[in-house]
């Protein structure tokens, strides 16, 4: 029995339940920030005792591996600054008497248990029941999207409701077909559904069932990723949602979608070798960085700048996936300081819109000096994001533009063209919106918003740079686990 | 001992499965929202009388609990749900559609052959009695899709999410005789689930829009 990979996923349960039954505001604030501090510690604990023991697991039916512990640590932390964020954020919308208590404490909840939904998703032993998990996700993601109940909320949730829908069922055949390739070698049981007894025997099933299920759980998952050309939900609903959602939705959802992926295509590549998965993985990779890239320009939504940011940084993660070997461990490395720097943007201009009420970019300057918790919050996100060092993000797309180099020349000309557009919009963008003189006045935000937000944006920066340059040693053991998942990669032989 | 000979047990699978592919295109042929609805709960009652058909041949029994809860959440309370749901939106037909019923029904046509195309491959690795389904399976889900893009209202997109929930459960039942039980009752509980908060969606769209007609949604755009 392992109590931490438990208490990380039932801390989030217990305390949006209990969010539900409360009908005081303080007691709910206490509750959200016993819930960050118990999943940030259940978090590290997890990815500490899976980088000595190798895995833990609980019975048949949670077990956490090098991925799955990445993965913890993402949601976790991502998850934690989010709540004390949330807290910040939703109070003050309350605060300006647009929430009474009911949706206040409605929205806990929910967002509590759509924490739970993706914590719960990563650490399962059983494919479909990981399915039931990442469907549980997208629905409490759905009523979220849409909380505010203005027209364009209501708008971007039914879009990405029905797109998600579909998406999500075409992931089920995919999982049915593996079921039905599996069970001929493992028999007519939830054993032929266990990630680790599919590893064992995947070199044994039936190839071509194994493709089309690929294909499937690609598309399907693809989509909940925001891979183009099945990305059009993802702008409209990260502009949206509540800021908090949003930033959850970017950092952690489609990391989720990424991780999802990333378990079918470890299946296919013993029973197909990597060269299948990886060309159609990487054709989808070029392509959403080729129409992310585009959109960035011409976006005049601060919002939707950093969303279509996000469809770039799945794509850029993605390619290293499909080159495979040295670019699994820059995607891996990729995804994390992604969550952390996108959360960190979002975190930035959620604070925005609260003082201003509008969505604008062009109407925002001087953040640095007007608001300096969500200036700093988008000046050191923006760098990171645009791939600047000293942060993580610059040394991940370095290696998987050297990987590209070594297995596919021409498709590296491609990534740094894209990659080069996208970095000098953002980059401008960002020190546009953050230095000069400000703008509007706005209406100042209260105390304790600034106190929430500010510990968020904090915890998330100090996280960002203390990763930024060098791996620590326990994340890198934790990183070559997960390059042995994947073997050897394309242009090196099995 | 098996009571049916194997080759007439596997036709009348197969019978059923035909019966829930023609049902699809009666769909995709039929205006009236109400009457979509209803050919819905008759698909579902198909679709449980086939799993209960392959529960008995097979012997598995967790499949005849899996048949009855298709019959009381799909034929019965979302059903009653989405009839609600018309009535108080007052939206009786579907004047307009993004392909009109006769090239609607060829293209259902195209994606029946584009199913067997995929799937056969990996037909001859299924069990005799139900392995032609899959293709039939594949077919429903595509055609359920393709409801969701043809038609404009929220109601009938939810109908065709629905079609592809009972294609993906046939294919289930078809490839692997049913998930193990605790997958499906996940699976039951997050199609009720999300037909709830489809439902609630379009309550909302209602007092926002004053219309259920999705192509009004036009305010996000590039």
């Amino acid at each position: 029995m392992s109590w931490p990979l438990v208490l990380l996923i039932t801390a989030p349960v217990m305390a949006g339940i209990a969010s539900l039954f409360v009908r005081q505001r303080r007691v709910i604030e206490v509750l959200q920030c016993a819930q960050a501090g118990a999943m940030l510690a259940a978090a590290a604990l997890v990815a500490d005792r899976v980088i000595a023991d190798g895995e833990v697991s609980v019975g048949s039916f949670l077990r956490a591996d090098a991925l799955s512990a990445w993965l913890d640590l993402i949601i976790g932390v991502v998850g934690a600054t989010g709540t004390l964020y949330a807290v910040g954020y939703v109070g003050e919308e309350m605060n300006s008497a647009h929430l009474s208590l009911k949706r206040y404490s409605h929205f806990f909840c929910l967002f509590d248990l759509y924490l739970a939904a993706m914590l719960l998703a990563v650490n399962l032993e059983n494919i479909a029941i990981m399915w039931i998990a990442i469907e549980g996700s997208t629905l409490s993601a759905a009523l979220l999207i849409g909380f505010d109940r203005s027209k364009a909320a209501l708008e971007a949730g039914w879009k990405y409701i029905i797109l998600s829908s579909v998406g999500i069922a075409l992931a089920l055949f995919g999982t049915i077909l593996v079921y039905y390739s599996s069970e001929h070698v493992l028999g007519v049981s939830s054993e032929a559904l266990r990630w680790s007894q599919l590893y064992r025997v995947a070199e044994g099933l039936d190839p071509s069932a194994i493709k089309v299920a690929f294909i499937f759980a690609l598309i399907g998952y693809g989509t909940k990723a925001g891979v183009a050309p099945m990305h059009t939900w993802l702008p409209d609903a990260h502009a949206e949602a509540p800021t908090p959602v949003s930033a959850m939705l970017s950092a952690n959802m489609l990391t989720l979608a990424v991780y999802a992926i990333l378990r079918f295509k470890a299946v296919t590549d013993r029973t197909v070798g990597p060269e299948f998965s990886g060309n159609l993985i990487i054709g989808l990779a070029l392509l959403s960085l080729a129409v992310s890239s585009t959109f960035i320009l011409v976006q005049r939504d601060y919002k939707r700048l950093f969303a279509y940011s996000s469809i770039e940084h799945i794509g850029i993660a993605l390619l290293g996936f499909g080159i495979g070997g040295l670019g699994v461990f820059a995607g891996a490395w990729h995804l994390m300081n992604h969550a952390l720097a996108k959360s960190t943007a979002f975190f930035g201009a959620g604070l925005v819109f609260l003082r201003h009420n509008h969505k604008q970019l062009d109407r925002v300057t001087g953040l640095l000096s007007q608001m300096p918790i969500a200036g700093t919050a988008i000046l050191v996100s923006g760098i990171a994001l645009a791939g600047m060092p000293p942060f993580g993000l610059f040394t991940s797309e370095v290696l998987i533009a050297a990987g590209a180099y070594r297995a596919r020349p021409e498709t590296t000309y491609v990534f740094l063209a894209l990659l080069a557009l996208a970095f000098a919009t953002l980059l401008y963008q960002v020190l546009r919106m953050t230095l000069g003189a400000p703008g509007e006045a706005g209406t100042a935000l209260g105390r304790q918003c600034r106190i929430f937000t500010g510990a968020a944006v904090g915890i998330n920066i100090v996280a960002l740079g203390t990763i930024g340059l060098h791996v620590p040693s326990g994340l890198e053991t934790l990183l070559t686990s997960i390059v042995k998942m994947f073997g050897g990669g394309m242009g090196v032989s099995r | 001992m098996p009571l049916l000979a194997p080759h007439i047990g596997s036709q009348m699978v197969d019978l059923g499965s035909a019966l829930l592919l023609l049902t699809c295109f009666a769909i995709v042929a039929q205006r009236r929202l109400s009457a979509c609805v209803d050919l819905f709960a008759l698909q579902s009652v198909f679709l449980a009388l086939t799993a209960a058909l392959v529960a008995f041949l097979t012997g598995i029994h967790h499949i005849y609990i899996a048949a009855a809860l298709t019959v009381v959440i799909k034929a019965v309370v979302i059903p009653r749900i989405l009839k609600q749901v018309i009535e108080r939106l007052n939206v009786k037909r579907e004047l307009e559609m993004n392909v009109n019923v006769p090239t609607g029904l060829l293209i259902c046509g195209a994606l029946v052959i584009l199913a067997f195309f995929i799937t056969q491959p990996i037909i001859p690795l299924g069990f005799l009695l139900t392995r032609d389904s899959l293709g039939i399976a594949l077919a429903i889900v595509l055609i359920g899709f393709f409801t969701m893009i043809a038609r404009k209202k929220a109601v009938t997109q939810v109908i065709g999410f629905l079609v592809m929930e009972n294609g993906l459960f046939l294919g289930a039942t078809a490839a692997a005789y049913g998930m193990p039980l605790i997958v499906e009752l996940g699976i039951f509980f997050d199609v009720l689930v999300g037909a709830l908060i489809i439902g609630i969606y379009s309550h909302r769209l209602q007092d926002a829009f004053d219309s259920v007609d999705t192509t009004k949604l036009t305010t996000l755009k590039e």
